[in-house]
């Protein structure tokens, strides 16, 4: 157990983990203030729960379980009974930005093909590709067996290379990877 | 299939087009602080949290059936505790009255006026006593029912349905009901019919015997109940219901308020109904134990019967086989709904048990 934890434990948490969860978040949720809302949420969550992070158990993926959790209960409970910000409204807020156009249309491709997906398969495309879990890690962050991870993963990739934005931009994309990668 | 590099880093430039604000950080530490002084933990108890999952399933499933296992038969009215009270009491359906200067003020049992020591009119207990000993002088109520099945000679069907109505009123007794059969080819003559007889309980015995000699018995079933005790008990509740009722008339002559004579009013009203009520069961009674009922089913001579022959050696050990083939698909049939029950209500089990340890488990975090 980890009851001892101090204040200064959090705040080292937040220094390593609030920025990805954030980013996670907002990838599952699809709206910035949402996503912060729900980061927000659930460190605290986590810190008043931090008996139950054991330790044998992965800081990572318990984190992110916690991450998880409190983004489906925004999902079933709050974002769809509010209106959500438009597409456009964001895509200000990255033009606000000195970017490149073809980095935003990009972005908001990607943005719009993880939307399209049914939020179970979203969210491990999420843990996978963006917060680099494995999936096992995965497994453990949404509380099911490795097997259904897989499934869901492969599920997830196929609905995406089916998905018109990114078919249209695969070159735009591996142009993109080019640019982050170098 | 997308390549999986690709995909990573458009997503991770998609989340990385964005600001994080800064200040945010400072507010979960501050919130963080302020909760940690009012933190408290999900009540989960002690030997729940520390026990495998099989064990805290085995735990649920058993607190599950340890509670269906009680209320299954409270439901079906197996464990009564009520219905036992009444059986055994027979009283306590009055209550008790007591008269003060401004009326009645109505609560108690059985009663009869007496004077108090404070000028109250108080009540006490009625004894039932004088009607129980009446009991000892009582002849044994008995109830008498039976059926004969008779096989009587072709076309005779007619003629023994009368003869027997004929013998239950030379006895004192009566028809109950008829009811004759016909085949569709013999029309106007009956092959066979039913009579329901009402016979007097004393001669009930003699009577059947008289039966017998119509035709050739082929069955014969008879029996009999002691209802004394419950003529007795009826008896007695009536009596003291009657002792009730004359003691709230007394009540009801000093009233001297409408609240008071209405209150009185009521109780006998509630008196006289249950009166008449005992005095329905004790009618039925009086009919069951004065006559005995005899139903006499009757067939003409000549109708297939069923010869049972004896088999020996293979045709036997055939026979043998295939009855034990379907008393053993019978079984099987039998075997299937308690099976189905079982695995139904596991299955509930299992699935209550997993989505509770999913929310508690959630909850946890």
């Amino acid at each position: 157990m980890q009851s001892s934890l101090g204040l200064d434990d959090l705040e080292l948490w937040l220094e390593e983990g609030y920025p990805q969860s954030v980013r996670t978040a907002y990838l599952i949720l699809g709206n910035r203030l949402d996503a912060e809302d729900a980061v927000q949420e659930a460190f605290l969550r986590a810190w008043k729960f931090r008996h139950s992070l054991s330790k044998e158990t992965s800081f990572k993926p318990w984190l992110y379980r916690v991450v998880v959790n409190t983004c489906n209960s925004k999902l079933r409970k709050e974002v769809p009974h509010r209106d959500r910000r438009s597409a456009e409204e964001e895509l200000e807020t990255l033009e606000t930005r000195d970017l490149v156009p073809e980095r935003i249309a990009l972005a908001n491709d990607v943005t719009s093909a993880l939307k399209d997906l049914p939020a179970h398969l979203r969210i491990v495309v999420v843990l996978r590709y963006y917060a680099d879990l494995s999936e096992r890690e995965i497994a453990i962050a949404i509380d099911r067996k490795q097997g259904t991870v897989k499934s869901r993963l492969n599920e997830a990739r196929r609905q995406l290379a089916q998905h018109p934005a990114l078919r249209l931009e695969e070159s735009n994309i591996s142009n993109y990877d080019q640019e982050v990668t170098g | 299939m997308i390549d999986e590099d690709q995909l990573g880093a458009a997503i991770r430039g998609a989340a990385s087009e964005f600001e994080i604000s800064k200040d945010a950080k400072n507010r979960i530490v501050s919130e963080a602080r302020q909760g940690d002084g009012e933190q408290r933990r999900i009540p989960i108890p002690e030997y729940l949290r520390h026990q495998s999952r099989g064990l805290q399933f085995l735990s649920i499933a058993a607190v599950i059936i340890v509670l269906a296992a009680i209320s299954i038969p409270l439901f079906r009215g197996e464990i009564s505790p009520a219905k036992n009270k009444v059986a055994v009491s027979g009283a306590g359906f009055l209550r008790p009255v007591t008269l003060n200067s401004t009326g009645l003020v109505v609560s108690g049992a059985v009663t009869s006026p007496q004077k108090t020591a404070t000028g109250q009119l108080g009540v006490a207990p009625t004894s039932t006593s004088a009607t129980s000993n009446g009991a000892a002088t009582l002849s044994p109520k008995i109830e008498s029912t039976g059926s004969v099945d008779l096989t009587v000679k072709k076309g005779q069907v007619n003629s023994s349905l009368t003869k027997l109505g004929g013998l239950a009123t030379g006895d004192g007794g009566f028809v109950l009901s008829t009811q004759a059969n016909a085949r569709s080819h013999a029309i106007g003559s009956f092959s066979s019919g039913t009579i329901v007889l009402e016979v007097p309980q004393h001669d009930f015995t003699r009577f059947v015997s008289q039966v017998q000699r119509v035709g050739h018995a082929t069955s014969i079933l008879t029996s009999s109940s002691d209802v004394t005790s419950q003529y007795v008990n009826l008896q007695a509740r009536i009596s003291a219901l009657n002792a009730s009722r004359q003691q709230y008339l007394a009540i009801m002559a000093r009233a001297t308020s409408i609240s008071g004579i209405l209150a009185v009013q009521n109780q006998l009203d509630a008196i006289q109904s249950q009166i008449e009520q005992y005095q329905g069961q004790l009618n039925v009674l009086n009919h069951a134990t004065t006559f005995g009922t005899l139903t006499v089913a009757l067939s003409q001579s000549g109708a297939p019967v069923h010869v049972t022959h004896h088999r020996s050696g293979l045709s036997k050990a055939w026979h043998d086989g295939v009855s034990g083939f379907i008393s053993g698909f019978e079984w099987l049939i039998r075997l299937a709904g308690p099976v189905l029950f079982a695995v139904l209500f596991l299955g509930f089990v299992l699935v209550a048990g997993r989505w509770t340890r999913r929310a508690v488990r959630r909850r946890r975090l």
